[in-house]
């Protein structure tokens, strides 16, 4: 189906679709999920943050196409459900792509789906993915991820201001500033000489007039990643949409994610491993996604290197790089900041565990959890780029023993919050390169897991 | 726990609606006092609850379904109580919002049940609130504190706009309490807008609110 025809589709449906208030569509999703987890046992095992099972991740991945037929996807704006059957989904899901090519000219790098264990290295998305930046700090900062050999495409940081003025969503304010981060990337890629390096935006546009102000030829670009995230859980709303409509008529590369909340109404670790399989199946049904991403949220620690997050996110993308040909994504969020090695061993779990589960993207490290300005820096994509090529090498079971010797290195940590220190403490402005004391860390941690059985160059 | 109430607390625990009204329509009419209901079984009940979600042992589903239960039980008792009971029953009255230009809800939704499962009686707005319409909120529903939930970055400003409402009128700022919380939100940038509260997750926001009531 094209994609047109497609979106009228999803239009129609969110028009027509069952009317229902959104408390009872909540108790739908929780009350669903629930359904499949027992009907279709789904039950991690207690210990294994990577998960070993394959016929687990098959169960999981038929609960999330029966729940997802059940449940659908709420759209807020009109109160109705979007429904599509069984066949309907998996017709869609057939037709999704399973490569993109991201960015252009020499700078262009092709995604492709992997399956779990597979030895092609997935695409490295080093960014700190929209976390608060000063504006004086945008371009060095930018810089330090864009140049960095192993990063292949990247996410513009959040702005705190846009000419000395804080950024208010829906106004012309938020304007400026979805222009005003399109012109400082463009400055930030030029300097590192990668102009044709594809970038995932808007940041900081939250609202629909935001982000279509700066989608254009002049701005982010067609060989650029669009990005929006949906409402958790399964709820959608025509802003949304109006996003979605624009980037598909511009020919931009779909690029939307979810971040369901361990605890939230998926309940435990077996119930997001569903919730979230599901809603990487809607993102590609329902929002056209070319790739689907997540960066499902601890509750209190608002990170995702939780063994209990790990867990879920493993199942699930097993689930989904077995049964399907999605390309999927996955963000690594860190409680750890730079200058500590609680973020090197947060990112080297996580980055192990997503690598052999199958994903075909990694974003991030969004260090200190994403909301410490300036506390991120391009070292740690560098960091994550080592691990994604060694860890392509592994299968699960050595990846579990890695990544369990990872955790053992943090675990105490996280309730400490150990942001670290900022950008400007820990690089040089004038070079844009790390200071000796964060790369000796950087490199001593590398040693460490070396010794521990990764390959690295 | 006394043994009396060993129904009840089933109910509450399993989000049985109708076992627990039905069972405390049989606690009230037997020699208990509705009070002491609410006391010796409910509050300790629920303050389990929110204290095992606060340990991840239970999650969000579970809470919602106790605190439907008990404001079942709640409007059930209410005919029992004597006059002046039923202020006695509540912690506070709080209305809770996602600030405008922000859409995250399941951060709202945690607090609101561990709210509700602590004792306080919450309206949700639910996300992309105006200031001004919370504080309209705040008024109908004749709240103690407005909390607020922000996310994302340039929805801020729009949180400060609420403070500055209730702190530039005499009224306002004598009748309501403003606490916040979210990603970006900081004890130290809450300090310097001068929020009265400021809750870093679901727990804390139940210790911020307790300390704002006095209790």
């Amino acid at each position: 189906m094209k994609n047109t025809t497609r979106l009228m589709d999803v239009i129609q449906r969110s028009l027509t679709g069952p009317l229902m208030e959104e408390d009872v569509f909540n108790r739908q999703v929780t009350r669903g999920i629930r359904r499949v987890v027992r009907e279709y046992q789904i039950q991690v095992h207690p210990e294994n943050i990577i998960n070993q099972d394959d016929d687990l991740a098959d169960r999981t991945w038929q609960a999330a196409l029966d729940f997802l037929a059940a449940c659908g996807v709420y759209n807020q704006s009109t109160s109705r459900v979007i429904l599509y059957t069984l066949e309907e989904l998996l017709s869609a899901l057939a037709d999704a792509p399973d490569q993109v090519w991201l960015g252009s000219g020499t700078d262009a790098v092709l995604e492709r789906y992997r399956r779990v264990e597979d030895p092609l290295v997935p695409i490295n998305m080093g960014s700190s993915i929209g976390s608060p930046v000063p504006e004086e700090l945008f371009i060095p900062l930018m810089q330090s991820y864009i140049q960095e050999p192993l990063v292949d495409v990247t996410c513009p940081a959040s702005l705190m201001t846009v000419h000395g003025q804080e950024i208010r969503v829906g106004s012309p304010l938020e304007i400026l500033a979805a222009w005003e981060e399109v012109d400082l990337m463009r400055i930030a890629l030029a300097r590192a000489g990668r102009p044709g390096m594809a970038w995932t935006g808007l940041m900081l546009s939250m609202s629909d007039a935001g982000q279509l102000s700066a989608v254009n030829p002049a701005g982010l670009r067609s060989s650029d990643m669009h990005t929006f995230g949906i409402v958790s859980e399964l709820k959608a709303n025509f802003e949304i949409l109006n996003k979605l409509t624009h980037s598909i008529r511009m020919g931009g590369i779909v690029d939307p994610y979810a971040n369901p909340i361990y605890g939230g109404l998926g309940g435990g670790i077996d119930g997001q491993a569903v919730l979230i399989t599901a809603a990487m199946i809607a993102l590609s049904v329902v929002f056209m996604a070319a790739c689907c991403g997540s960066s499902p949220t601890h509750p209190f620690n608002f990170n995702d290197t939780g063994k209990e997050v790990m867990q879920a996110t493993s199942l699930a993308f097993q689930a989904l790089a077995r049964n399907s040909h999605l390309m999927t994504n996955l963000t690594i969020t860190p409680v750890g900041g730079p200058g500590t090695k609680t973020l090197l061993y947060e990112t080297a779990a996580f980055t192990i565990m997503s690598t052999v589960s199958g994903i075909s993207r990694l974003l991030g490290p969004r260090s200190a959890t994403g909301v410490v300005p300036a506390h991120f820096t391009g070292l740690e994509a560098r960091f994550s780029g080592e691990i994604l090529h060694a860890a392509a090498r592994l299968d699960r079971g050595r990846a579990e023993e890695l990544a369990q010797r990872a955790y053992a290195c943090y675990v105490d940590q996280l309730d400490q919050k150990p942001y670290g220190l900022p950008f400007q403490e820990v690089y040089d402005l004038g070079t844009i390169q790390p200071t000796k004391a964060w790369k000796q860390m950087f490199d001593e941690t590398l040693a460490e897991l070396a010794q521990w059985g990764l390959h690295f160059g | 726990m006394d043994p009396r109430y060993t129904q009840l607390e089933q109910a509450i625990r399993t989000g049985d609606v109708e076992a627990g009204k039905a069972e405390a329509v049989r606690l009230a009419e037997s020699s208990l006092s509705p009070l002491a209901i609410f006391r010796e079984c409910i509050e300790p009940c629920l303050k389990n609850i929110g204290d095992q979600f606060s340990r991840l042992e239970i999650f969000l589903p579970e809470m919602m379904e106790a605190a439907e239960v008990v404001k079942a039980v709640q409007e059930t008792l209410r005919p029992y109580l004597k006059a002046g009971e039923v202020a006695q029953t509540r912690k506070g009255r709080i209305v809770l919002c996602t600030i405008q230009g922000d859409l995250h809800d399941i951060g709202k939704n945690i607090v609101k049940a561990m709210l509700e499962v602590n004792g306080f009686e919450v309206k949700d707005l639910g996300v992309n609130v105006n200031p001004a319409e919370a504080i309209r909120a705040a008024k109908e529903f004749e709240a103690d504190i407005i909390a607020i939930s922000a996310l994302m970055l340039p929805s801020l400003p729009y949180v400060k706009d609420a403070i500055e409402m209730v702190k530039t009128n005499e009224d306002y700022r004598r009748r309501y309490k403003i606490m916040v919380g979210g990603g970006p939100v900081s004890r130290d940038w809450a300090k310097k807008v001068q929020a009265d509260g400021y809750g870093d997750d679901a727990v804390e926001a139940v210790k911020q609110a307790t300390s704002l009531m006095g209790l």
